[in-house]
């Protein structure tokens, strides 16, 4: 039996002008995969899935979508394949159905028998009938993945679609997109939130200024992460970092904002502080800055050398 | 390359499902029309262009002087098909531009507007297929809405004005029969250019991505070739112009006929429309889509 990739994208450059948006980028998602794509803001996560979406054209290399690629099978590249870019968008003028309807009508096929059913699995059947131009961020990103649902995908595309909600809508979309990911689907994720991707996925790239900074499992990654950061602040800091001396696996420094950064395994530094408050210290802050995950995920994207020259506004927006 | 690849995960096996249905051109028609349906201004249009005919009718029939130096102005308070026709020459020169490109100038942009592109192209309708069915739904709203006015204009200057036989161009008399056919007539002539400020409306609306352009632009250039038509010296530019079609109708109405204007009127529509078309497809298939 042959086995096809559901993503295979070889060597994906796309400039705008002067900016390099995606530079020589490879990824292999396999079937059945929940697959993260990950980078702050600007690192060319959104121009690689307007590519694979085919609403951008590269500028070199192939992108397959089970096995298909834009320039052999043209709109049928999308069969099984569903999603959204960004935010959603539908047309404000008409209500979530009649929206959904129109979507169906563009899908072919039975989509429009779907439509109850993946109201429901959003929980948006009883607002279906509103106008979308009245509809919050979070029920438009709802009615995104009940259009993208529609097509009953084989491949689910979501960019960031957590992004902009509140917390309780962060909360229900990771719960929604765990159980579509449950379901079978193969799920292609991107995030600028390394938890969001750590909580969901098996393998991930992360992207910087189009680069490829990491791609692998998450349990590759975690092997890389650096020791967890603390930020300290104390009655006393200079005291405190002499008796960060006797404490060896710790490391105590100064940082920008007249605090200490302490990093150090959890069990050392809880023996640490532990010291510092015998000594008679007081503590008044003392907090994790990241995860270890966070903190290699800083590590990977803060690449100031990787900067080509300054973008202007417009391809800024193309580079998202 | 910075690359890695991941290991393919056992089990991963080759999609079995079978090419997706393609929506058929007429489904993402239908799609346009419930869009276009739903949408105020274009009511607003249709509203207008049923309705409006009938106050101006009313208040041109009501003055005591004619308006003798416009093309059948001279009997347009005493004859209904006179005034017909005095309201067609007004409607010829920016009326008929706009009320086309309220639509066809929006209709592309609209989806940049709203941000929708993304949203509609990564369904199954290829760029092709969404440019036909806006495209015809833009064209068959340009169709309805000049058929509306002109039906309640010729009806509304009938009833108000009267149907007595029409002075025509050459001073000759036109049986009342007769003259509600050519003044029909002349009215369906306006139907080509129409079509091609439509279609450059189109044009305007994809390469423009902004509404208030693709509306505004149509009607500023149907402006300036009349201007440009007006002046002396450029008997050799005139006929291409987009806005001459719309004085083709003149030849119906003169004796002896003359119909070669109607035919060139058409031609010139068709290029214009046809380089229109040609040129906003090219431009909606090679575009990246990275905005909404």
């Amino acid at each position: 039996m042959n086995t096809l990739l559901a993503v295979d994208a070889e060597g994906v450059s796309k400039s705008f002008g002067h900016v390099r948006a995606v530079v020589d980028v490879s990824l292999q998602v396999a079937p059945g995969e929940v697959y993260g794509v990950l980078g702050p803001n600007g690192a060319g996560k959104t121009t690689l899935l307007r590519m694979l979406f085919g609403l951008i054209r590269p500028d070199a290399g192939t992108m397959r979508i089970f096995g298909r690629t834009w320039g052999e099978a043209g709109v049928h590249t999308l069969d099984g394949v569903a999603g959204f870019i960004e935010s959603p968008r539908f047309y404000p003028y008409l209500t979530g159905r009649q929206n959904l309807r129109g979507l169906a009508a563009l899908d072919g096929g039975d989509s429009a028998d779907r439509i109850e059913e993946v109201l429901d699995v959003v929980d948006m059947t009883a607002r279906a009938d509103r106008k979308v131009g009245g509809y919050s961020y979070g029920m438009r990103q709802r009615l995104g993945v009940a259009a993208s649902l529609l097509r009953q995908p084989e491949l689910l595309v979501l960019d960031e679609p957590a992004n902009g909600l509140d917390p309780a809508g962060i909360r229900d979309m990771r719960a929604l997109v765990r159980r579509l990911a449950g379901s079978g689907l193969t799920v292609l994720l991107s995030s600028h939130h390394m938890d969001e991707v750590e909580e969901i996925c098996d393998n991930v790239t992360i992207m910087s200024r189009g680069n490829v900074s990491f791609h692998g499992s998450i349990a590759d990654l975690r092997a890389m992460a650096p020791e967890p950061g603390h930020v300290l602040h104390t009655s006393a800091d200079t005291d405190a970092v002499a008796i960060a001396r006797q404490h060896p696996g710790v490391d105590v420094t100064p940082d920008s904002d007249g605090r200490l950064r302490v990093v150090g395994q959890e069990r050392l530094v809880s023996a640490y502080v532990a010291a510092v408050v015998k000594a008679g210290i007081d503590l008044r802050t003392f907090a994790a800055t990241e995860t270890p995950l966070e903190a290699l995920f800083f590590m990977l994207t803060d690449d100031e050398d990787a900067v080509e020259g300054p973008r202007t506004t417009r391809e800024e927006a193309a580079v998202r | 390359m910075s690359a890695v690849t991941v290991e393919t995960p056992p089990g991963a096996t080759r999609s079995t499902r079978r090419p997706a249905a393609s929506p058929s051109l007429l489904a993402a028609l239908r799609w346009e029309v419930r869009k276009l349906g739903a949408q105020y201004r274009a009511r607003a249009v249709l509203l207008g262009a049923l309705l409006g005919p009938i106050p101006v009718v009313a208040v041109i029939h009501a003055q005591s002087r004619a308006p003798k130096d416009t093309l059948f102005g001279r009997y347009a308070t005493t004859n209904g098909f006179s005034l017909a026709l005095l309201i067609l020459g007004f409607a010829c020169q920016w009326i008929l531009p706009l009320l086309t490109a309220v639509v066809a100038g929006d209709i592309f942009a609209s989806e940049d507007q709203h941000g929708t592109w993304k949203t509609v192209l990564t369904r199954s309708a290829s760029r092709a297929k969404l440019f036909w069915a806006k495209s015809i739904a833009a064209a068959g709203f340009a169709v309805l809405m000049v058929v509306i006015l002109a039906g309640s204009t010729v009806a509304a200057s009938v009833l108000i004005g009267g149907h007595q036989p029409l002075v025509g161009v050459s001073g000759q008399l036109i049986g009342a029969h007769e003259a509600l056919r050519l003044v029909l007539a002349s009215w369906a002539t306006t139907l080509a250019p129409t079509l091609g400020f439509t279609c450059l409306a189109i044009l305007l609306s994809i390469a423009t991505r902004n509404p208030a352009a693709g509306i505004a632009t149509p009607v500023v250039l149907g402006m300036v070739m009349q201007l440009v038509g007006a002046l002396g010296g450029i008997e050799a530019v005139r006929p291409l112009l987009l806005t001459t079609p719309y004085e083709s109708w003149h030849g119906l109405l003169a004796s002896p006929r003359f119909t070669g204007p109607l035919v060139q009127g058409l031609v010139v529509s068709g290029v214009w429309s046809l380089v229109a078309l040609i040129a906003g497809f090219v431009m909606l298939r090679r575009r990246d889509i990275t905005g909404g």
